[in-house]
C-alpha cells in the first residue's frame, strides 16, 4: 500500500511568488489497482509522481510504501519514463537485466529472468539488439519489462506512452492491460489524456494546476474489460466511458470548486 | 505523340520494380573517397607542373622527383644528426609521453571535476589560466626550470594536452542526462554502480571528442616546440633543413607530419566507431 498524506513541494521562483507543485495531496494506491494522474500540463502530476520515485524531496507531507517513508529513489518502486533512458551501450536484454545487475544477482539468472520479461512484452527475438535499432514503442516496452525485473512493489510511469503515434499508444496500452492483469502490480501512471486514464485507470484521479492538487477522482473498471478483450472500440464507445470522459474534461478545463466523482 | 513517345521508354511495371529495388535496398553513396582522391591528383599535378616551368624558383619549391629522391637520402643516410626514422620515432615519442599523461591525469581530474564542487573549484582557475597562454610563451619558463631536454618538452606537450582531455571529461559527466541518473537510481543503483554503469560511458563520447583536440593541440605544440629548442625530431629536422634552404628536406618533413596528423585522425575515428558505435544515434 502506497500511503500519500498532506503532501506539498513548493518551488521557489525567480519573481520570489513561490510554485506550488503539489498542494496538501492525499491518496492511497492499493495493491492490485491501477491509478491514472490526469490533468492539465502543470498540475503538479510529474511532481508528485517524481517524489513518489524519490528523485524530488517533499516540502510538507509524507509518503510511505508498507509503512516505509520515502526518502530517496530505490528498487521497491520502478520508474518508467516518457523519455527513452535506455542505455545505448547495453544490448535489449542487459538493459532489462540492469536492475538485477545493480542487485547482485548472478549474470545466467539475470538473463534468464530478463528473458521471461521480454517475452511478457513480445521482445523476445530482439534481446541482442542495441536499443537505438528498435522503435520508440518497442523501447517503451523494454523500459517497462526493465522497470518490472527486480519486482518492485509498484510501477510508476510518467506519461510513458505521450510521445507514441497513436497506432503505437494503443497497442501499448493494451501490453499494460495485459502485463497488469497478468502481475497484479499496483501501478501509477501519469497522462494529460482523458481516454488514456479512463482506459487504463481503476481509479482516476483529477488534478488542476496552481496550487497542483486533486480536485476529484473516480473508480473505473473499464481496464479489467480492456485486458481481457484486448478491444478498445467498444469500450471507449460505452455510454459510460463518454458521460465520465465529458465530466472530467469539464473539470481539468473548469478547475474552480474541488469536488468528488460521483459516477459509480 | 506524348502516347508514342512515353510507350517508346516506359518499360512493365515488373521491369521499372526491378531496376528500382537495388536503389531501394542501398541509398546513393555519399563517400567522398573519390572526389578527394582526385583533388589530391590535381594538386599533386599542379605541383608538377609548377615545378617543371619553373613557376617559381627550384630553391623554393622543389619538384616533386626531387623531394621523392630526398626522401630516401633522408630515410637511409639521415639529415642532421638522425635518419628520417629517427626524427620520426623521437617526435612520436614525446607526443605518445604527453598523451599519456593527458589522459592518466586529465580523465581522472575531469571526471572528479565534474562530479564534485569542490574539486573543480580548485582545479579549474589554474587550469583555466595556463590553458589561455600559448604554449610556446612559456616554453622559455619551462626551459629555465627544467633544461633543454626532454623533460622540458614533454611538460610542455603535457600541458597542451591535459586540458582539452580534463575539459571533455568534466564536460561529459556534466552532458549525462538526469533521467539516465534516475533510471539507474530507482533501479537500486549504489553511487558506485551509478558512476561505472552510467557516468563514464556516458561520458565517453565527450572524452573522445577531447583527446581529438589534445592530438591535434599536441601535434602543433611538438613541432613548434622542436622548431625552437630539440635536437631531433621532425621539427628539428625541417629547421636545420631551412638553415641550409633545403627546401626539399622541409617538404620531406611537412609531408611525413601531413601523413602523421592523418593517421591520427583515422585512427580516432576507428576508435570512435569501435567504442561508441552508439554515439548520435540516441
Amino acid at each position: 500500500m502506497l500511503r500519500i498524506r498532506d503532501a506539498s513541494v513548493t518551488f521557489p521562483a525567480s519573481d520570489g511568488q513561490d510554485v506550488h507543485a503539489l498542494d496538501h495531496v492525499s491518496l492511497d494506491i492499493a495493491p492490485d489497482s491501477i491509478v491514472v494522474a490526469v490533468g492539465a500540463s502543470g498540475c503538479g502530476k510529474s511532481t508528485l509522481l517524481n517524489a513518489i520515485a524519490g528523485f524530488l524531496p517533499l516540502t510538507k507531507g509524507t509518503i510511505t510504501l508498507d509503512g516505509k517513508e520515502i526518502v530517496a529513489p530505490g528498487g521497491d518502486r520502478g520508474v518508467v519514463f516518457q523519455k527513452d533512458t535506455l542505455l545505448p551501450w547495453a544490448n535489449v536484454l542487459d538493459n532489462v537485466a540492469l536492475g538485477l545487475k545493480y542487485g547482485g544477482v548472478p549474470r545466467s539468472e539475470r538473463h534468464e529472468r530478463s528473458r521471461r520479461l521480454l517475452e511478457l512484452v513480445g521482445l523476445a527475438d530482439f534481446a541482442e539488439k542495441p536499443p537505438y535499432e528498435l522503435s520508440g514503442g518497442m523501447r517503451q516496452r523494454v523500459g517497462i519489462a526493465r522497470a518490472l525485473a527486480t519486482d518492485p512493489k509498484i510501477l510508476l510511469m510518467d506519461e510513458p506512452f505521450g510521445a507514441l503515434d497513436s497506432l503505437t499508444r494503443e497497442t501499448m496500452q493494451q501490453l499494460l492491460a495485459s502485463v497488469w492483469a497478468k502481475t497484479g502490480k499496483q501501478i501509477l501512471f501519469i497522462t494529460h489524456s482523458i481516454e488514456e486514464a479512463l482506459t487504463l485507470g481503476t481509479t482516476i484521479v483529477v488534478m488542476s494546476p496552481r496550487p497542483g492538487r486533486i480536485v476529484a477522482w473516480f473508480d473505473a473498471d473499464f481496464v479489467r474489460e480492456f485486458a481481457e478483450s484486448g478491444d478498445i472500440g467498444p469500450i471507449q464507445s460505452h455510454p459510460r466511458f463518454i458521460e465520465m470522459r465529458q465530466e472530467i474534461r469539464s473539470l481539468i478545463h473548469q478547475p474552480e470548486g474541488a469536488r468528488t466523482g460521483t459516477l459509480q | 505523340m506524348t502516347l508514342a513517345a512515353n510507350s517508346g521508354t516506359s518499360f512493365s511495371s515488373s521491369t521499372a520494380k526491378r531496376a528500382l529495388s537495388p536503389k531501394r535496398r542501398r541509398p546513393a553513396s555519399t563517400s567522398t573517397l573519390g572526389i578527394s582522391l582526385v583533388t589530391l591528383a590535381a594538386l599533386l599535378a599542379l605541383w608538377f607542373l609548377a615545378a617543371h616551368f619553373e613557376w617559381a624558383s627550384p630553391l623554393f619549391l622543389p619538384s616533386p622527383a626531387e623531394v621523392l629522391t630526398q626522401f630516401s637520402a633522408v630515410w637511409a643516410d639521415g639529415y642532421a644528426n638522425g635518419t628520417l626514422l629517427e626524427h620520426t620515432l623521437a617526435s612520436l615519442g614525446r607526443i605518445a609521453a604527453a598523451l599519456g599523461v593527458g589522459i592518466f591525469l586529465g580523465i581522472p581530474l575531469g571526471l572528479l571535476m565534474g562530479l564534485n564542487r569542490w574539486v573543480k573549484g580548485i582545479f579549474s582557475v589554474p587550469i583555466d589560466l595556463y590553458w589561455g597562454l600559448p604554449p610556446l610563451a612559456y616554453l622559455p619558463l619551462l626551459i629555465i626550470w627544467l633544461g633543454i631536454g626532454e623533460t622540458s618538452k614533454i611538460v610542455l606537450l603535457s600541458l597542451s594536452t591535459f586540458a582539452p582531455i580534463c575539459f571533455a571529461a568534466q564536460a561529459g559527466v556534466r552532458s549525462v542526462p538526469v533521467e539516465r541518473i534516475n533510471a539507474a537510481l530507482s533501479l537500486g543503483a549504489s553511487r558506485l554502480q551509478l558512476f561505472t554503469s552510467i557516468i563514464l560511458p556516458s561520458a565517453l563520447p565527450e572524452i573522445m571528442t577531447g583527446l581529438k583536440i589534445a592530438i591535434g593541440a599536441g601535434l602543433s605544440t611538438l613541432v613548434a616546440a622542436e622548431l625552437i629548442a630539440a635536437q631531433s625530431g621532425l621539427g628539428y629536422m625541417i629547421m636545420s633543413a631551412a638553415n641550409f634552404l633545403a627546401t626539399d628536406v622541409v617538404f620531406v618533413g611537412l609531408i611525413v607530419i601531413a601523413i602523421l596528423a592523418f593517421a591520427f585522425t583515422s585512427g580516432m575515428r576507428w576508435l570512435e566507431h569501435r567504442l561508441i558505435p552508439w554515439k548520435g544515434k540516441i
